[in-house]
């Protein structure tokens, strides 16, 4: 079914999209404008395809990947919690060092700059084909996708029931809210910070192993493509609620689906590409011209004044 | 009266931040079940005494007694597992979370482990609101609420946890008046339950109105501890305010001459927030050539927003500024300084210099064209270095060359800085406020000998402080601001420090 | 001057010249741990730039965007603005002057230069003005503007090269060539290498110049420094930032244009090896000094284009020195606050 195709093309597509928002949407939360979400994405796809390669399981790549990513992450942690960094400055320096440093280990362990490409590689679950075709439309297009795809739907409800109704989702709601009133009641504003910066690494974590693992297998320099900053932009235009920010997210995936298949068309893909950037600019500029609007001094109703 | 009636006792609290000293041998006695007012002026100390008790301080000498045994509160949370809970003057509470969210915060009712038990936070709030009588929805979200609700929530945030000892920091600044009456219905309600209440306050008619004792702190030393129904406002307020010794003064003399023309007039000037609260309530003022006119009156009455009106920080929802007989109500602030107008702000860091340029910028800043520095758009660096090494000279700017950063002066002679900025260009008009605040004994003299030297001038001065003796070491004419109105314009000759402490309370009774 | 302005102005060199020589002693270790000859690696990493007029002119082309990006930032910071859009500005003022160039190419050298250069400027003054207003009209903000810009510009570059104004005779996402006769003179002496270091040293001057000698730069840096004070003072704090942004832009934008018209002749759609982070991280560096800013670009010029060397010469690959400005940005915004704290 055409129907069922682009679907699966849309929820592909999404998925480390929506993975990337999550990530920057809990650190949102935290006060955290989590630039390196990119970086660690990247970090998670390299150790994935070179853990994968030199062990051939898949589940010990994944694993490998998503620690890889909270290690990063962690990093972050401690440069600017521990060592008061800028955030934004250290998360570019996340980044660049993602980058830079998956490049020198291509350049120096492997020899292939251009990328790491095993010749074989361990498959990760993938929903069985033809098991979901009971359900029309959604279950074809749900078949053949992989376990991580699952696990990174299953991530929304599971980051709102975090955030809305576990004590340290509270508690890190109200570190990112008010500092002041969390310190009050005795919330350590550093511990939870450093709780969204590691929750945060492990979506970017499962994010860069979707993007290895699941139909390429391999590893290019620059594969996440900004991908991150999708997410970013996802979630800002979101306001940091789960749910929104998902919406957001499948809503950028479909766009990007679209994308590809209006290249043969006359919309080029570039500017369908701009949409999730564009989106959040204008998104966070109307958020802040309301709070502008409110904040204006009231008229005096002159009646007979005292 | 023996220990066990005391749920609190302090003995020789003594508290020094570095160099300053905050609170000199306090001792205080908090019988158990009482409603004890601290009263006092601005930087009198209480609320660092009352810091102490929140585990926010550490005293640098005495004891703390407390149900007998004595103790050491390490921090806000010790203080809160000994039965102390305090009501902070600035809220801690999330907006976008609810009451019993609130309440519950960094101690939330787990389920299963792992879940936070909404209900059973909401039923407890709910339990609680009904124990207190607090008329709260513990659903409601806090950014919803008014001033005086999320007050409240502040409170039951301090009683949710067993708290026997309530400590509230000038809970009534930010009310309005029903609001007041409400909170002190709420007060009797939980002396009524046992309770031991602690209030700050410097308001006279809050304090006849709910305590049973009240403590009068004057530049940290406990002054007099009194049975309420046994002392009057204007007992209280000769307390507060006490005898003080003037500075160099104008104040008993006879005017030199008479005043010019009507240098700056207000009239009928209101200002509102966003939420229609009125901040400026139709004030309406002159001050002439030659004049200084002091308002005294406490912080955050009204002083911050008149000052910002006059200077063009802020504007105006209602009434008319004039300046030399011109309106300037709508004039930006450069065309305020051209039509003669200086202004000292009262918060030097804040507003009145820039920490981390040098003393010479932070001097020329508003003055390079009037001082010859500007050579075409250049500064000209000899010129601005010589005109610095001047002022620094003229008014004695301890410790500074004109490239260092002018963080590295101390209080006063920052201070210097601004002031010497805003004389340089000899204004008409200069608006000073809280002068000599965080500024050393020496200093301050200069300083007001610089502003009286002003008026002699011929200029007209409007002085804003909370330290009384200041306005009336200064001051031809002294007016009270309280509540964002201007209670009262008298003359220096006719005002008496224990009148003028009385207003600026809100002492309707000394008004009479 | 007088000693204590000399003082002052040397101890503005200490933040650069510090992390100069912290970059080569990690660099060095990294090197050891890598290679059987850290000095002959090391040699080339930073001399080999000096070895023939080539790879000096190379060396002074990199120099240049990254100086004239580094001034842009030093505005924007200057101004209490926490530009990051550094590769945006960059590429739009490239797109925009090639586009010119290519578009308009029949008319003469003394209209197309000057129109080119116009263009290119204003392209990324613009993009310096949209998140300047929406700072401080709205306080929208400016990282995430200037972010988010960063990936609509190249987008839109993108789209541009491949399909409106593709060379198609070549390989790849690149432009036709800007006609020759717009072409910027090569450094007398050093064939290969753009005049434009020029420019950059000299705006690197005017930069100093306007911002610590004249009033318009004094009333700048209090903006900056302490709004509430500029606001106290009479300063039309609003309009200085926004032409400051104006400005910020326009230099990444004059990166842009003489990267084109000087070195590359042509937009290609990856010529930027990251210079609006490395441009931004020298800024940093060097504390937002524009002359401590031209040290530290001269330096990191030396040390991208002395990898390429490094890595013909010994086993070490050129990627090092994306890995070391990485772990340097890391640290150095550790031990150093950065010039605005973010709230």
């Amino acid at each position: 079914m055409y129907l069922s195709s682009f679907l699966a093309s849309v929820l592909e597509q999404s998925a480390p999209i929506l993975l990337a928002a999550l990530a920057a949407m809990i650190t949102l939360r935290a006060n955290i404008l989590n630039v390196a979400v990119e970086g660690m994405m990247l970090v998670a796809a390299f150790v994935a395809i070179a853990v994968g390669s030199a062990t051939d399981s898949a589940a010990l790549a994944f694993f490998a990947a998503v620690l890889a990513s909270i290690l990063m992450s962690q990093l972050l942690a401690l440069m600017t919690l521990r060592f008061s960094a800028d955030f934004i400055v250290a998360g570019l320096g996340i980044n660049l060092l993602a980058a830079g440093g998956s490049l020198f280990a291509l350049e120096w362990f492997y020899g292939t700059p251009g990328g790491l490409r095993p010749i074989t590689f361990p498959d990760i679950w993938h929903v069985a084909p033809g098991s979901l075709s009971f359900i029309p439309v959604i279950g074809p297009a749900i078949e053949r996708q992989s376990i991580i795809l699952i696990l990174a739907f299953i991530a929304i409800p599971l980051s709102a029931v975090f955030l809305y109704r576990t004590p340290t989702g509270a508690y890190l709601r109200a570190a990112g809210e008010d500092e002041h009133a969390a310190r009050a009641a005795g919330v350590s504003v550093v511990r939870m910070k450093a709780i969204s910066l590691a929750i945060s690494g492990l979506f970017a974590g499962l994010a860069g192993a979707q993007l290895a693992m699941d139909k390429l297998h391999f590893f290019l320099p620059e594969m996440t493509s900004g991908r991150g900053f999708i997410g970013l932009a996802a979630t800002l235009f979101g306001g940091g609620h789960p749910w929104v920010t998902a919406a957001a997210s499948l809503l950028f995936g479909f766009f990007g689906a679209l994308g590809d298949r209006l290249q043969a068309f006359s919309l080029p893909s570039q500017f369908v590409l701009m949409m999730p950037y564009i989106a959040a600019i204008v998104g966070l500029t109307l958020a802040r011209w309301r709070i502008h609007v409110r904040n204006r001094p009231a008229r005096i109703v002159v009646e007979g004044s005292a | 009266m023996t220990n066990a009636d005391h749920i609190l006792r302090l003995s020789g609290i003594s508290k020094s931040f570095g160099e300053k000293v905050a609170l000199k041998h306090v001792d205080l006695d908090v019988r158990r079940g009482e409603v004890h007012v601290i009263c006092g002026e601005n930087g009198a100390g209480k609320s660092t005494l009352m810091n102490i008790l929140a585990g926010i301080h550490q005293p640098t000498a005495g004891t703390l007694i407390l149900n007998g045994r004595e103790v050491v509160i390490s921090d806000p949370i010790e203080a809160s597992r000994l039965g102390i809970g305090m009501v902070h003057q600035h809220f801690a509470l999330v907006p976008s979370m609810s009451v019993s969210e609130n309440v519950f915060l960094g101690r939330n009712l787990r389920k299963w482990g792992v879940f936070a038990d909404k209900a059973a936070m909401v039923a407890r709030t709910r339990e609680l609101i009904a124990r207190y009588n607090f008329r709260l929805d513990p659903e409601a979200t806090v950014g919803t609420l008014s001033v005086g609700q999320r007050q409240r929530v502040e409170i039951l945030k301090a009683l949710a946890f067993n708290a026997e000892l309530l400590i509230l920091d000038e809970p009534t600044a930010v009310l309005t008046p029903p609001e007041v009456d409400e909170l002190i219905g709420v007060i009797a309600g939980l002396r009524e339950m046992g309770r031991t209440i602690l209030f700050i306050t410097h308001k006279l008619r809050e304090v006849k109105a709910v305590s049973d004792r009240v403590t009068v702190i004057r530049h940290g030393e406990s002054v007099a501890t009194h049975e309420t129904g046994s002392v009057s406002e204007a007992d209280i307020a000769r307390d507060m305010v006490g005898r003080n010794v003037f500075l160099v003064g104008r104040g008993n003399e006879q005017a030199r001459r008479p005043f010019g023309p009507t240098v700056l007039k207000l009239s009928n000037v209101s200002m509102t927030d966003s939420a229609g609260r009125l901040l400026l309530k139709n004030i309406s003022l002159e001050v002439r050539a030659g004049e200084i006119l002091g308002i005294a009156g406490v912080d955050g009455n009204g002083q911050t927003e008149l000052s910002e009106a006059i200077a063009g920080l802020r504007e105006i929802q209602a009434g008319f500024i004039e300046l030399g007989g011109r309106t300037i109500t709508e004039a930006s602030v450069p065309e305020r300084q051209s039509a003669g107008m200086g202004f000292v702000p009262e918060d030097r860091l804040d507003r009145g210099l820039s920490k981390t340029m040098s003393v010479a910028e932070n001097l020329a800043v508003s003055n390079y064209r009037r001082a010859g520095l500007k050579r075409g758009g250049y500064v000209d660096q000899d010129r601005l270095e010589a005109f610095a090494a001047e002022k620094i000279r003229e008014y004695d700017i301890r410790g500074a060359v004109p490239e260092s950063p002018v963080s590295t002066l101390s209080g006063g002679n920052m201070q210097k800085v601004v002031i010497a900025r805003e004389l340089y260009r000899d204004p008409d008009l200069l608006v000073v406020c809280q002068p000599t605040r965080g500024v050393d004994v020496g200093a301050s003299e200069f300083i007001y000998a610089r502003i009286m030297a002003a008026a002699d001038r011929g200029r007209a001065v409007l002085l804003i402080s909370s330290e009384l003796s200041e306005i009336f070491a200064l001051s031809d004419r002294i007016g009270v601001m309280y509540s964002g109105q201007l209670l009262r314009i008298i003359e220096r000759k006719d005002a008496d420090e224990v009148i003028v402490g009385a207003l600026m309370n809100g002492s309707l009774e000394a008004a009479a | 001057m007088t000693a204590a302005r000399f003082k002052n102005s040397v101890r503005a060199m200490y933040a650069p010249i510090a992390s100069i020589l912290l970059t080569l002693a990690l660099g060095f270790l990294l090197v050891m741990a890598i290679t059987d000859d850290p000095l002959q690696a090391y040699r080339d990493l930073l001399f080999a730039n000096f070895d023939s007029l080539g790879s000096f002119a190379l060396f002074l082309n990199r120099a240049t965007p990254l100086t004239l990006i580094a001034l842009g930032v030093i505005f924007s910071f200057r101004a209490g603005i926490f530009n990051v859009g550094g590769e945006g500005q960059l590429y739009a003022g490239a797109i925009a002057a090639t586009v010119i160039g290519v578009t308009f190419a029949g008319l003469p050298a003394i209209v197309l230069l000057p129109l080119a250069l116009m263009g290119g400027i204003l392209a990324g003054a613009f993009l310096g003005w949209v998140p300047g207003v929406l700072k401080v009209r709205l306080a929208v903000d400016e990282v995430v503007t200037t972010l988010m810009l960063n990936i609509i510009v190249l987008l839109f570059t993108s789209y541009l090269s491949n399909q409106v104004i593709r060379d198609t005779k070549s390989y790849g996402a690149v432009s036709e060539m800007v006609p020759e006769k717009i072409w910027l003179p090569a450094l007398p002496g050093v064939p290969g290498a753009t005049s434009g270091i020029v420019v950059a040293v000299l705006l690197a001057s005017a930069t100093w110049v306007v911002l610590f000698r004249t009033v318009w730069g004094a009333q700048l840096r209090a903006s900056g420094t302490n709004l509430r004070f500029a606001n106290a003072v009479g300063i039309p704090a609003d309009q200085r930032i926004i032409v400051a942004m104006l400005i910020a832009g326009g230099l990444g934008g004059l990166a842009g244009v003489l990267y084109v018209l000087g070195i590359g002749h042509r937009f290609e759609q990856n010529f930027s090896p990251e210079y609006g982070l490395v441009g931004l991280t020298c800024a940093l560096l060097a504390r937002i000094h524009p002359i401590g800013a031209l040290a530290t670009a001269i330096f990191y010029a030396m040390m991208i284009n002395g990898s390429a060397y490094m890595q013909i010469s010994t086993d070490v690959p050129r990627s090092l020195v994306d890995l070391l400005t990485g772990l340097l940005v890391l640290l150095m915004t550790a031990r150093l606050a950065t010039p605005k704290t973010r709230s």
